[in-house]
């Protein structure tokens, strides 16, 4: 075994070890930056850091090659580019236009071609996977299984990980 | 196999041909070279279209003299699974003399015969629309000169289909031509649901089974319904207690309901661990004891990456060969809260962890330091398993020195 191989992929890795392994690097970053909240503002802060990084970790775990980790990465990015920018409005609407045109060009699109399998419950599908608003019905099922894969896993290692701690 | 038959099958063609002037037979010709000399998928579809067992259509069209070398041709044909119960055009050897006309209607009506009688079986061939049997049907009540017409209408029915099977005669002889291309893109075969399965291609194959609706808009509509079921079918596995709920809406409910509960168990779980994180009894052996039951010894780690063997050992099942002796080793060598049984075990740990557990009651009582637990924890975990497995443990003198550091 060599220690020095730290870049070194495991052949073997899995979608549930990349993803523990950016989720606890980022858990510790987390830890490092802040002290032990005692708000309850601050734990919700926290809190809400905690989910961003699980969600991006899992995003990049899942790999670029999935239309639902591409789109919770931009969003990630965009939501701390616009909490980042808020003194540079044009910034902002540039990118909240982008959004909503392509959402609404998209919408109308799907409008016309799923009247037959529900369209409200395929919207409601579209709103909770992410990116599934530009997606026709048939990727929308796929991604939305992968990421109920993913999703699973993601559960998985998060209790494992509390539980720890906890016990 | 089909080479040297098509050559032979080409010279036997250009023979007849001044004979058959009723037929306008020059075309004809041209027609059937290209035909014959067009790739095999082509010819398959061709043959599919005909839905003819291969050896009753060759017996049709065929002189008894060159029955031999076509029942080769044909048998070697069969060996190609992709052609199987097909008939290739290619290896179709006209007959040269007069009784052609003759074979010619005869085969048009077995055509239109078996035509009607589509069924889903064959696993790759070209549609055939229920109309072309009728065209055929038609066909065959004309004169001699319709034995180019049941051939057409076969041949470039693929390409019909898109257009609501037209089928006259000069359309054919430009789509024909466009075959290779028409078959490839535009003809649609079978959709047995292999095409789904998770293979990505690009245009979907469908089949226009027997009564229904033959025009492209309905193929089109009925590939993607096929290929929405199957996803659904897919979905409906990973969703559980969704197996036995029928009905598209239903199950659609039921995956978003099992969408947001997950959602919500992340958004649950990041709380939990935002608030236990800096825990104020944050356990070090427990966690260590945790991680090494469930580490797979396969590689290399650096200390960020150890912790995340666990779980694939979950998924791997290999503990067996680690586990007993990691857990022994390591709640040994790594227990630092613990007084108990730890201290019996090995011996050059033994100073390192009495010198530990005065340095765990510094860390305990010290909220900040929790950062600093978390990375001597993980450095503890790297260090030993940076070694090998067989060694005995010996606590990094990286570990050492950031013990010294908490104090």
């Amino acid at each position: 075994m060599n220690p020095d191989h730290h870049s070194s992929l495991n052949p073997s890795s899995s979608l549930k070890s990349r993803f523990t392994k950016t989720f606890l690097r980022s858990l510790i970053k987390i830890n490092k930056q802040r002290p032990f909240p005692y708000c309850p503002r601050e734990i919700f802060q926290r809190c809400h850091r905690v989910k961003t990084a699980a969600d991006k970790s899992l995003a990049r775990a899942a790999g670029s090659r999935r239309v639902w980790s591409r789109a919770m990465l931009c969003k990630i990015r965009n939501r701390s580019l616009r909490r980042g920018c808020q003194q540079r409005p044009s910034v902002r609407r540039i990118i909240i236009g982008y959004q909503t045109t392509k959402k609404g060009y998209c919408l109308q699109k799907k409008m016309s071609d799923d009247q037959e399998v529900g369209t409200d419950q395929a919207s409601k599908l579209r709103k909770l996977v992410p990116g599934g608003e530009a997606m026709d019905l048939c990727s929308l099922l796929d991604e939305a299984a992968h990421y109920i894969k993913c999703l699973n896993t993601q559960v998985q290692v998060m209790r494992r990980i509390a539980d720890i701690h906890s016990s | 196999m089909e080479s040297p038959a098509g050559p032979g099958a080409r010279s036997s063609l250009t023979g007849p041909q001044p004979h058959e002037t009723g037929l306008d037979s020059l075309q004809f010709g041209e027609d059937i070279q290209h035909l014959i000399s067009v790739p095999p998928e082509n010819a398959s579809s061709f043959t599919a279209l005909l839905e003819l067992p291969p050896n009753q259509a060759v017996e049709l069209l065929h002189s008894p003299d060159s029955s031999l070398r076509t029942r080769n041709v044909i048998e070697a044909h069969q060996q190609k699974p992709y052609l199987q119960p097909h008939f290739n055009a290619a290896n179709l050897m006209f007959p040269t003399n007069s009784g052609l006309i003759e074979r010619a209607a005869r085969f048009s009506v077995f055509a239109g015969e078996n035509l009607n009688n589509i069924t889903n079986n064959s696993p790759e061939t070209s549609s055939v629309p229920s109309n072309s049997s009728a065209n055929l049907e038609k066909v065959v009540k004309s004169e001699p000169e319709s034995f180019l017409n049941p051939l057409q209408p076969l041949v470039s029915d693929p390409t019909t289909v898109e257009n609501g099977a037209q089928n006259q005669r000069p359309v054919k002889r430009k789509e024909r031509e466009k075959k290779g291309k028409g078959s490839t893109k535009k003809s649609k075969s079978s959709a047995n649901g292999k095409s789904e399965d998770g293979e990505k291609l690009p245009y979907v194959h469908v089949r226009a089974r027997r009564g229904q609706a033959t025009d492209s808009h309905s193929l089109a509509e009925r590939a993607r319904r096929e290929k929405i079921n199957a996803r659904m079918k897919l979905l409906q596995e990973l969703v559980p207690g969704c197996n036995k709920i029928s009905g598209t809406a239903m199950v659609l409910d039921e995956i978003i309901n099992h969408v947001q509960s997950l959602q919500r168990q992340v958004e649950f779980l990041s709380m939990r661990l935002a608030a236990v994180n800096p825990a104020i009894d944050f356990n070090f052996d427990s966690i260590l004891a945790a991680e090494v039951k469930w580490i797979f010894m396969d590689s290399n780690f650096h200390s960020m990456a150890m912790p995340l063997m666990w779980p694939e050992v979950q998924v791997n099942g290999n503990r067996q060969n680690y586990e007993q002796q990691w857990q022994f080793d390591a709640l040994n060598q790594l227990v630092w809260g613990r007084e108990d049984d730890s201290y019996n075990f090995i011996t050059p740990e033994n100073s390192l962890l009495s010198y530990d557990s005065s340095a765990n009651s510094e860390m305990q009582n010290d909220l900040s330091s929790s950062s600093l637990i978390m990375e001597v924890w993980l450095l503890c975990v790297a260090c030993i398993f940076s070694s090998s497995p067989t060694i005995s443990l010996h606590i990094c003198p990286e570990v050492h020195s950031f013990c010294l550091k908490l104090d």
